[in-house]
């Protein structure tokens, strides 16, 4: 809840960020020259941001918890071959995150995974999209981008996104065929790149 | 694969960044991005663009062995690998049994068939309830050994009798949920220091059905901060109606 109304309040491009002056860049340069101050104190400022993602997607605080691990190892390990050109210094942290969690996902488990108790309990308990939708700054380019999209395409997208559901799986949730939902994807991904730019 | 045109580029790409592709498609698109700079600039453009999404996911404060995990796993120059299998070594006697579906529905039935006997046995010997639970389900533990039983009497009384004990560590506790439907999800009813004989609370709940889900969970000592179980699961089994 907290983590929302953040978001909320964040004014224009969250990605921007203003008013805060962690320079992620330099957190990760530093990392990669054995800071290990410089790499808690990244540590401090988004390990529960990061343990919040691995939650919605993992569903176990066991395996979230794992995911971050791995994630900050990874970070550490390799800081230096981040490449501030092909991208942000802190979209590149949460694409280790989001990698590891999705890989584990994956792994052996995620049938049984699917099944489970908890995996149950958790979809009811966050399965909105329009809430997670607005949770997004009101001012942000997604936000009134997947507004613009049919309800249905933008729940699929942000299911998607926000469990890390495969396209099989979410065609299995809603019902409908594989080939129906590629092709939901396919169109809701191209209507989002062609009003975001 | 097939020769794609510019927008099966972009969708790859943005499919990708969303998580949607399927094991041998995630491949291709990584295989992709090694090979082509273009195609690995349009992966990370939808990362950006999807980006905003992960900040809506409600911050969870780590708890403070999380940051030692990680120092110590960077000191000891490791990788991911190691403290991984550690972890799921640590987790595997609990809970990777119980994610294996096929096992669980047959030691549920063969747990819940021996200690059913055994609860009907042994209150026939004593003689000493009120009445007969109209509904019982055994909650069993690793190896399909009955942990628990959970009782339901016809009064609207349940509870829940450890069969045998479970080592809570400090600072936690056990919570004990019951599954009536997906689309309800986990209701606590009960949560406990220790393992011990205990009245269930289902509050407005209707009095419980065949087939309903029962389960123990090792939680922090207040209860699992979601209202949903967080923790590995311990035990669990499904009612079924007494003769």
């Amino acid at each position: 809840v907290i983590g929302a109304k953040a978001a909320r309040a964040r004014p224009g491009n969250p990605a921007a960020r203003p008013g805060d002056d962690f320079d992620y860049d330099r957190a990760l340069l530093a990392c990669a020259n054995g800071d290990n101050a410089a790499f808690r104190a990244l540590y401090d400022r988004e390990a529960a941001k990061m343990l919040g993602v691995a939650m919605r997607l993992l569903k176990r605080q066991s395996l979230a918890e794992d995911a971050v691990h791995d994630a900050f190892v990874n970070i550490w390990n390799k800081a230096a071959s981040f490449d501030p050109d092909a991208g942000s210094a802190r979209g590149w942290i949460y694409t280790i995150l989001r990698n590891r969690a999705l890989n584990m996902l994956r792994g052996e488990s995620r049938l049984d995974h699917q099944e489970t108790f908890e995996t149950l309990a958790s979809m009811v308990a966050d399965d909105d999209p329009e809430a997670i939708v607005s949770g997004l700054s009101d001012a942000s380019a997604l936000r009134r981008c997947l507004d613009g999209l049919d309800p249905q395409r933008r729940s699929v997208l942000v299911l998607a996104y926000v469990h890390g559901l495969t396209h099989g799986e979410l065609a299995g949730r809603l019902g409908v065929p594989l080939g129906t939902m590629k092709s939901w994807i396919r169109r809701a991904l191209l209507s989002l790149k062609e009003c975001m730019g | 694969m097939t020769v794609r045109d510019r927008d099966d580029l972009e969708a790859l790409a943005g499919a990708h960044a969303l998580g949607v592709l399927d094991d041998a498609e995630m491949e291709e698109a990584e295989r992709l991005m090694a090979r082509d700079r273009g195609f690995a600039g349009q992966v990370n453009g939808w990362r950006e663009r999807l980006a905003p999404l992960d900040a809506t996911a409600a911050p969870m404060t780590p708890p403070a062995a999380l940051w030692q995990r990680i120092d110590a796993s960077v000191r000891a120059g490791q990788t991911a690998a190691a403290p991984r299998r550690a972890a799921a070594a640590r987790a595997s006697w609990m809970s990777g049994v119980w994610e294996r579906i096929e096992f669980w529905r047959w030691s549920a039935a063969a747990g819940a068939m021996a200690a059913l006997a055994m609860v009907v046995l042994t209150g026939a010997m004593l003689n000493r309830w009120p009445s007969q639970p109209v509904m019982v389900a055994v909650l069993t533990v690793d190896g399909g050994k009955p942990g628990a039983v959970v009782e339901s009497f016809a009064d609207g009384t349940v509870r829940l009798i450890p069969l045998q004990d479970i080592a809570v560590p400090q600072g936690r506790a056990l919570q004990v949920w019951t599954l009536r439907s997906r689309q309800e999800g986990p209701i606590s009813v009960g949560l406990m220091d220790r393992a011990q004989t205990l009245r269930l609370d289902l509050g407005r709940l209707p009095a419980p059905s065949a087939e309903q889900l029962f389960e123990i969970t090792l939680e922090p000592e207040s209860g699992s901060p979601t209202g949903r179980p967080t923790g590995p699961v311990l035990m669990k089994g499904l009612t079924s109606s007494t003769l």
